[in-house]
């Protein structure tokens, strides 16, 4: 391949998916296999400092097919992408997300704005759902220093993006951890009171949805924390996960199970 | 049978070169110059917008002298061709000495086939890793690519202020001293700069997959001081 030039009526701009397309890329193209790994569960929760999310590690195809995947990664600075559904779909996803966001950042030398970002992904997500039985379902979520506030943003499988104002779940164990979310949320949550409800939900999850991976403390593999405020995307360091759901393991084991009538 | 006339070969190669020589000295210099911690790009543009240096990669940079609408479409094709690249392989194999490569190629194309050669010139750096060194390639407006050694400098009268530039400048030092030995050979000894007249850009490991930076006026200033 040599230098990608274009002339002004055919120059794809500063989106490199479209770009991607014009030299006949398709890394979302047809597939027909149905025995391919999932990925499951991804919870993000809205608090006064901006967006927490939590996901586990578990990849399915009728057996474990990983423990330790990472469904959350920095899209950019303020930008977290989630995915649930095809594992190859979606991390094909998050690699296209990272880069076209800082591929339009490098071209106009400005930062795409958050629903930017969001809007971005629909027609990506369509395209793929349409045409492909390989489903993927992202989330994103951010800090979005233009507002100064974390938002929220999902998609249907179709790829309508809806804005969240609350929090958000995809994948498989969303209506276990959706139950948990809809009886602890608040609006007006601190930065640590949305792990801690974030953590309980995925455990609710995880205890539930035969596809979502709860906490492994044999293999010290421990679900994936992310804080989205204004000093960016920071992930929680795995000890300190780990600490924080052996303590809500703790206090299950005490009451052998059983929640009893409240988050705990 | 083409119906044209015969032209000198050696005619028109001069021809072009006059031209685009005479577009590329209207316009003002950009030194780039390796430092103890990075590479150094630094040019006089009197737009805080209309930019001149960029990040191409993690660690490639780009400078372009002449005129805008030319070397910026260059500037973009080097931002596709090195995210696509990084897309395909990984983002390890983008390789600025192949980027200099296709930009002197298209380059070298244009000055002996197209109507009209182009009016750029063209510094691509790279900041060097275990992989690959830290280097400064020169593309010139007929496709001629150099490897320079310490320093380049493109656009403007370049000789004079490469020749001024070598005079403090003999071994690679603090970003503050190539700043400011930059700043001296653009200007010469009659005239002097205001900050927001200099575009200022660094390729420095700061940690970050990222090391391309745009040093504010706030910085620059600092760093004459």
């Amino acid at each position: 391949m040599g230098l990608p030039l274009f002339n002004s009526m055919t120059d794809p701009g500063p989106n490199f998916f479209e770009y991607m397309q014009s030299v006949g890329h398709q890394p979302f193209g047809q597939g027909a296999m149905d025995e391919q790994a999932h990925a499951t569960t991804v919870i993000a929760v809205r608090c006064n400092q901006g967006v927490v999310m939590v996901a586990d590690r578990q990849a399915t195809a009728a057996y474990v097919a990983s423990r330790d995947i990472r469904k959350i990664e920095a899209a950019d600075r303020f930008t977290a992408m989630a995915i649930s559904g095809s594992a190859a779909r979606g991390i094909q996803f998050i690699r296209i997300a990272q880069l076209s966001f800082e591929h339009y950042e490098k071209m106009t030398s400005s930062i795409l704005s958050l629903e930017g970002k969001a809007n971005f992904l629909s027609p990506i997500i369509q395209n793929n759902n349409f045409n492909s039985p390989l489903y993927v379902v992202p989330m994103l979520a951010g800090f979005d220093p233009n507002h100064n506030t974390g938002r929220i943003f999902e998609y249907d499988g179709a790829g309508g993006c809806y804005e969240r104002s609350d929090f958000n779940v995809i994948g498989s164990g969303t209506q276990f951890a959706e139950g948990a979310l809809r009886l602890g949320f608040r609006p007006d949550l601190d930065l640590e009171e949305a792990l801690e409800l974030a953590a309980l939900a995925l455990y609710e999850a995880g205890d539930n949805d035969p596809s979502t991976g709860g906490p492994d403390f044999v293999r010290h593999i421990y679900p994936i924390m992310v804080t989205l405020t204004k000093d960016g995307f920071q992930e929680i360091e795995g000890d300190a996960v780990g600490e924080r759901f052996r303590r809500i393991n703790d206090r299950r084991a005490e009451s052998r199970g059983i929640a009893g009538g409240q988050l705990r | 049978m083409s119906n044209s006339f015969y032209v000198n070969p050696e005619q028109l190669v001069n021809d072009k070169a006059q031209f685009a020589q005479k577009g590329i000295s209207r316009g003002k210099s950009i030194i780039a110059a390796i430092y103890d911690q990075g590479v150094l790009m630094l040019g006089e543009n009197t737009s805080a917008s209309l930019n001149k240096i960029s990040e191409i990669y993690d660690r490639i940079a780009f400078a372009g002298v002449g005129k805008y609408n030319e070397f910026d479409r260059l500037r973009e094709a080097g931002i596709r061709w090195a995210d696509n690249t990084g897309y395909v392989y990984s983002r390890e194999d983008v390789d600025a000495r192949a980027l200099a490569n296709f930009y002197a190629q298209h380059i070298g194309d244009v000055f002996s086939e197209g109507m009209k050669p182009l009016e750029v010139e063209i510094l691509v750096s790279q900041l060097g890793n275990e992989l690959r060194p830290t280097k400064i390639y020169r593309v010139a407006y007929e496709g001629t690519i150099s490897d320079e050694p310490l320093f380049a400098v493109v656009g403007g009268e370049a000789e004079e202020v490469k020749r001024r530039f070598a005079l403090t400048t003999s071994s690679v030092t603090s970003l503050v001293e190539t700043v400011k030995s930059a700043v001296l050979a653009l200007t010469g000894p009659d005239r002097t700069l205001a900050v927001e007249d200099l575009e200022v850009g660094i390729l420095e490991d700061k940690g970050s997959r990222r090391t391309f930076q745009r040093l504010s006026d706030d910085r620059v200033r600092e760093l004459l001081s």
